[in-house]
């Protein structure tokens, strides 16, 4: 290989230390060396911003609810869909775009690793079918241990261990990446039409809490050193108080784990709202922000919605039925069996809606009162806040006052009585975005071990080139300029591959699944262990031998191995 | 050499817990399979090698040659239609689609014809679902509505409701009730608790009149209704709303009477509205074992679960203009692909008259109506028992079928992908 | 008389749906199924041969009483010889009507014909290899 040469990069590599020097990148075999010989390609980023590859730590984007958001919403295929040129497919979709749709709008804005925020284990095989169809970016998956009834039997038998035996099987069987909760016994619950309301309220038939499930799985996932931590939903997403869910959830997480946080948050924008009732919701997120600012063992994302029309899907199903019952528009539900929930429907944020306008708000409240940059990462829990396309206009609202002023003279004028939002001066710098979108993703999901986020020698050479100078914009005013440069890169590098160039994909993908393999010993394989076995031969529908996902499904898998301390 | 936990490859059941006995490649026993399952696996009757037709008669011919004619017969067309699909591996699948995209052809699957009304439906009002073991572990309530699972789905009932008992319901004969609506007596609603009998055609009206007492506008309901009883529709209405978990199962009697997807939309809004009350769940009963593969496939890739025509450049989904019966019987299309289906028997005579007009090819193992239609027909393995490749249940689920021996033939995968070879290449992309 | 022709599926029917040129297949699909006091009116009986004629032509097949069925209707599993008589409008919905085909129907002495003779009268070739 000749390598390459990224000369007179304008870098910001957060996790590395740079904060906006001009450099040279040297690559060669897909990683960044110190140094290539006189033979190399050339790539003149002209003094461009040039970060590591974006790094998305939550979005729906493949998968049995996303394929299903897909196909009940053929209004939304149409809506944007593109023809074929040169290498790329054909794409279809607007907010939940074809696989190869979510591909390359990814590269377009320069994102080369993204995690799948929620697989049921028993489909699996069809999130990893989808994650080869999106062949621009290496994919890892949450996967759903909410409602599992292995994991709920080891909770309510304060057996700790049993716990994370059933997790390092699973995550093994179905080469999943890390723990997922969404809304922990609540879509257990929902397998009778019932939900829980509280993180002490008993899951029905199972006499176990949220709080129990979320404890056991916390030390679980430290007994394992998984990677990434716990990620969770909360329960009582979307209602109005649900903030003090929240606050408690996040009481719950100790200080386990010096690298990272010992608890995820995600889309915390929909788990901060006050009042009682629709009428009188408004923003905890101050709130939430000391909570989160208190406590270093606690990452959040913020889960921003954007005005327009989108699609909720996620693994919350007594959620999603309550916005069938708002809303009244068509709406999907997918119970899978000993396992978690799913539903999807479609959604409208309208500036005229005063709920709404408080939604748009806390999100960016949250980012901008979230004192350390590493503790609350940019996200729209795509496509339940906003499709991912929408990140370059968040970022420059967090960048720009004055962006954030314009909208306010046209959103509903009452939110400023509910929301702290305009009181907010702070504006975020090239940095601290740099941090909310790729380098605190890369550590909170624990994989810079494997080269991700970085761009000192040694990593995997993801690197994106944005049109922009920093030393000649100024983002609280140039807010257009910030908005186009972060929509469509210069150069989108992975693997030491040019893969896209002004917005176009230009080669073929070739990426890869990393998922993570706990050891465990001996004694705590459950492979021959009667009760995990009983559970397939008795109550689910496909057997054990046909559950895990074959090794085929994954042709360049990458495995992190962990040895748990059990 | 005995084979455990084997993939079943015919409906959309797809157990997966035969036990398969294979002595020099060939399957000589099957246990647990219903009797569509020992037919598929011990059948012997394959086509042996590709045959051409040359004016009256048919020759034997080369793989190479079959395959290099196929790709000419489709750079040839201008409006070419992959059909087919259901009956093969999704990795098969997605390359057919590639290949529609390459060609700027239309690709359409079995649904087009089974349960293509229901995707019309889900895409107006949704689909409240389920996997099927929550069905097997939970439901008290089981409701068959224009379908008879004993004779199509064999081994639904005690695997899955009926008979199959779960972590909830421990003695699921005993514990279950099953209501059979149909417009005549079948096998299954021989062993129903409670058997509804509309007239032909009076389906909707019959949901429209439970969906009104559920709603609690029962005084609106007339004496009878689509030939069903007052007394038995708030019967029926009292037992699904006393439910503690309800499914629905429904088939071909609700997707091809006249109402088509509105009556399927009018099941599924029942189903929407008894969830105020209590848990239900509807799901449709897909017919092959690779039908809902077919449509995740197609979705992922082009956005659209059947139906989808390339020639514009985009994918364009239009069912009643892109659909392959309609297709075929305004003589649009002037080549035809069909994969794993027969559409020779299973499509209306007018479409199969246009088959047998234009150059239409077959991928199939088994000599069937369609071959007699077709210019060219190229055997494969058979999923699920010497190739494998991945299948979606009808409730989503995705399992990977085995491949019991190493056999002689190519799959579909193969074959297809050297045809996507030869026309990427002629386009020179 | 006057009809309504309903398909549907059989275990018979799907158990040789990979040998539909064998005379087991050839007998399961071209089995049409009769109220039986519609049999009477029309002065046939179990095995009689009938031919069935909708707006798209005509197919002979073999008469079976069946109890399930009210006056009016009768049933054959899907397969060729009921597509004989379907018609291809599918109304914009992609689906033809194959649940309600009107069809009249005699007695005939007329043989029931082959898959294959039905494929060419389609127009095509048939194939026994």
């Amino acid at each position: 290989m000749t390598g390459m040469l990224v000369k007179n990069a304008y870098v910001i590599d957060p996790l590395s230390g740079v904060n906006g020097e001009i450099m040279d990148i040297a690559i060669r075999d897909g990683k960044i060396v110190e140094e290539v010989g006189s033979g190399a390609v050339v790539i003149d980023a002209g003094g461009c911003l040039t970060l590591p590859g974006g790094i998305d730590s939550h979005s729906h984007v493949c998968g049995t609810k996303v394929n299903f958001g897909r196909y009940m919403s053929p209004e939304d295929m149409r809506a944007g869909r593109t023809s074929r040129k040169g290498v790329m497919h054909v794409t279809s979709g607007y907010s939940v775009p074809t696989t190869f749709g979510n591909s390359y709008r990814y590269s377009s804005m320069g994102y080369t690793t993204v995690l799948e925020g929620a697989m049921a284990p028993l489909e699996a095989r069809h999130t990893h079918e989808e994650f080869t169809a999106t062949p621009h970016q290496d994919m890892l998956a949450n996967t759903l241990f909410d409602g599992n009834w292995s994991i709920m039997e080891a909770v309510r038998d304060k057996d700790v261990k049993r716990a994370a035996a059933v997790v390092a099987w699973t995550l093994a069987a179905v080469k999943g990446f890390a723990i997922k909760l969404t809304n922990p016994g609540g879509t257990e619950a929902w397998g009778w039409g019932e939900d829980v309301h509280s993180i002490r309220d008993e899951v029905p038939r199972f006499g176990v809490t949220p709080a129990e499930i979320i404890e056991t799985m916390i030390q679980a996932n430290e007994l394992l050193n998984l990677p990434h931590s716990v990620h969770i939903h909360c329960n009582n997403l979307g209602v109005p108080g649900n903030y003090q869910t929240t606050l408690d959830t996040i009481d719950l997480a100790p200080d386990l784990n010096k690298e990272r946080q010992s608890l995820y948050l995600t889309h915390v924008q929909f788990h901060s709202y006050g009042g009682s009732t629709w009428k009188d919701i408004c923003s905890k997120s101050e709130d939430v922000a000391r909570a989160v600012n208190a406590r270093p063992q606690v990452a959040i994302d913020m889960g921003q919605i954007m005005f327009g029309r989108t699609t909720t899907m996620t693994a919350d199903g007594p959620m999603e039925f309550k916005l069938y019952m708002l809303h009244h528009n068509k709406w999907s539900n997918h119970d899978v069996e000993l396992e978690t929930g799913s539903g999807i429907i479609p959604v409208y944020y309208g500036r005229k809606s005063l709920v709404n306008c408080v939604m748009w708000a806390i999100g960016l409240e949250l980012a901008l009162l979230t004192k350390n940059p590493w503790q609350c990462m940019l996200a729209t829990d795509n496509p339940n806040g906003a499709p991912f396309v929408k990140y370059p206009e968040i970022i420059a609202l967090l960048m720009s006052r004055k962006l954030r002023e314009y909208e306010m003279k046209v959103i509903d004028p009452r939110t400023e009585h509910f929301v702290p939002l305009f009181a907010i001066d702070r504006e975020l710098d090239w940095y601290e975005i740099a941090v909310m979108t790729r380098a605190a993703q890369a550590k909170a999901l624990g994989i810079t071990r494997i080269g991700k986020g970085h761009l000192a020698p040694g990593a995997e050479a993801d690197i994106a080139i944005y049109p922009l100078k920093p030393d000649e914009l100024d983002p609280s005013v140039d807010y257009q300029q910030v908005m186009a440069g972060f929509a469509k890169t210069s150069y989108t590098i992975k693997r030491g591959r040019v893969v896209a160039r002004d917005g176009e994909v230009i080669v073929e993908g070739a990426n890869s699944t990393i998922w993570t393999r706990a050891e465990v010993p001996p004694e705590f394989d459950l492979n021959n262990d009667p009760e995990f076995v009983k559970k397939f031969e008795q109550y689910y529908t496909v057997r054990m031998r046909n559950y895990p996902v074959q090794e085929v499904y994954l042709p360049r898998g990458v495995s992190i191995s962990t040895e748990a301390s059990l | 050499m005995k084979v455990e936990d084997v993939v079943c490859p015919f409906c959309g059941c797809l157990c997966d817990d035969l036990v398969v006995e294979v002595e020099n490649n060939l399957v000589i026993n099957v246990e647990n399979g219903c009797t569509l399952a020992n037919e598929k696996f011990m059948g012997d009757h394959r086509l042996k090698n590709p045959i051409r037709r040359e004016g009256g008669s048919w020759k034997d011919v080369s793989y190479d040659a079959a395959i290099r004619e196929t790709a000419e017969i489709l750079l040839d067309a201008d409006r070419p239609l992959l059909y087919g699909w259901s009956g093969t591996h999704g990795e098969a699948q997605s390359v057919g689609v590639h290949l529609a995209e390459l060609l700027g052809a239309v690709i359409d699957n079995t649904s087009t014809v089974c349960h293509g009304p229901s995707i019309l439906a889900i895409q107006e009002v949704g689909h409240p679902g389920c996997t099927l073991g929550q069905v097997k572990n939970r439901a008290d309530v089981i409701v068959y509505w224009g379908a008879n699972p004993i004779d199509a789905h064999p081994r639904h009932m005690s695997r899955y409701t009926t008979y199959a008992d779960g972590f909830f319901v421990k003695e699921a004969f005993r514990e279950r009730k099953v209501i059979v609506i149909d417009v005549r007596k079948t096998e299954s609603s021989a062993v129903a608790d409670e058997f509804v009998k509309v007239d032909r055609g009076g389906d909707y009206a019959v949901l429209s009149a439970l969906r009104a007492i559920v709603r609690g506008k029962g005084d609106l309901i007339p004496v009878k209704v689509g030939g069903v009883t007052r007394d038995q529709l708030f019967r029926v209405a009292d037992i699904c709303k006393n439910a503690k978990f309800g499914a629905i199962f429904f088939g071909l009697g609700l997707t091809m009477s006249p109402g088509k997807n509105k009556n399927i939309r009018n099941a599924i809004e029942l189903t929407e509205e008894l969830n105020r009350h209590t848990k239900f769940t509807i799901s449709p009963m897909r017919g092959h074992w690779n039908v809902y593969g077919s449509n995740e496939v197609f979705t992922w890739i082009s956005g659209y679960p059947y139906a989808v025509d390339f020639a514009r450049g985009i994918a364009f989904y239009n069912p009643g203009e892109t659909t392959s019966v309609d297709v075929l019987r305004r003589g649009e299309c002037d080549a035809c692909l069909v994969v794993a289906s027969d559409p020779g028997a299973h499509f209306p005579r007018a479409c199969a008259e246009h088959l047998a007009r234009i150059p239409t090819v077959q991928i199939d193992p088994h000599v069937n109506a369609t071959t007699c239609l077709a210019r060219l027909q190229i055997p494969v393995a058979v999923t699920g028992i010497d190739a494998e490749g991945t299948a979606y249940r009808m409730d989503g689920v995705p399992i990977r079928t085995r491949k019991l021996y190493e056999g002689t033939y190519p799959s579909d995968l193969e074959i297809l992908g050297k045809i996507y070879a030869l026309v990427k290449e002629a386009k020179g992309s | 008389m006057r009809f309504v022709l309903n398909t549907g599926r059989t275990i018979r029917q799907g158990s040789y749906v990979e040998r539909k040129n064998s005379p087991v297949y050839r007998e399961e699909a071209a089995s049409l199924y009769m109220n039986r006091v519609d049999m009477l009116d029309l002065e046939i009986e179990e095995g009689s041969h009938v031919r069935v004629k909708s707006d798209q032509g005509a197919v002979v097949m073999v008469a079976h009483p069946a109890d399930g069925l009210v006056r009016g209707d009768v049933f054959v599993c899907l397969g060729p010889y009921a597509n004989f008589l379907v018609n291809p409008e599918t109304h914009g919905t992609g689906m033809p009507d194959f649940k309600t085909t009107v069809v009249t129907i005699e007695p005939t002495t007329d043989p029931v014909p082959t898959v294959r003779e039905l494929m060419e009268q389609c127009g095509g070739v048939g194939y026994e290899g």
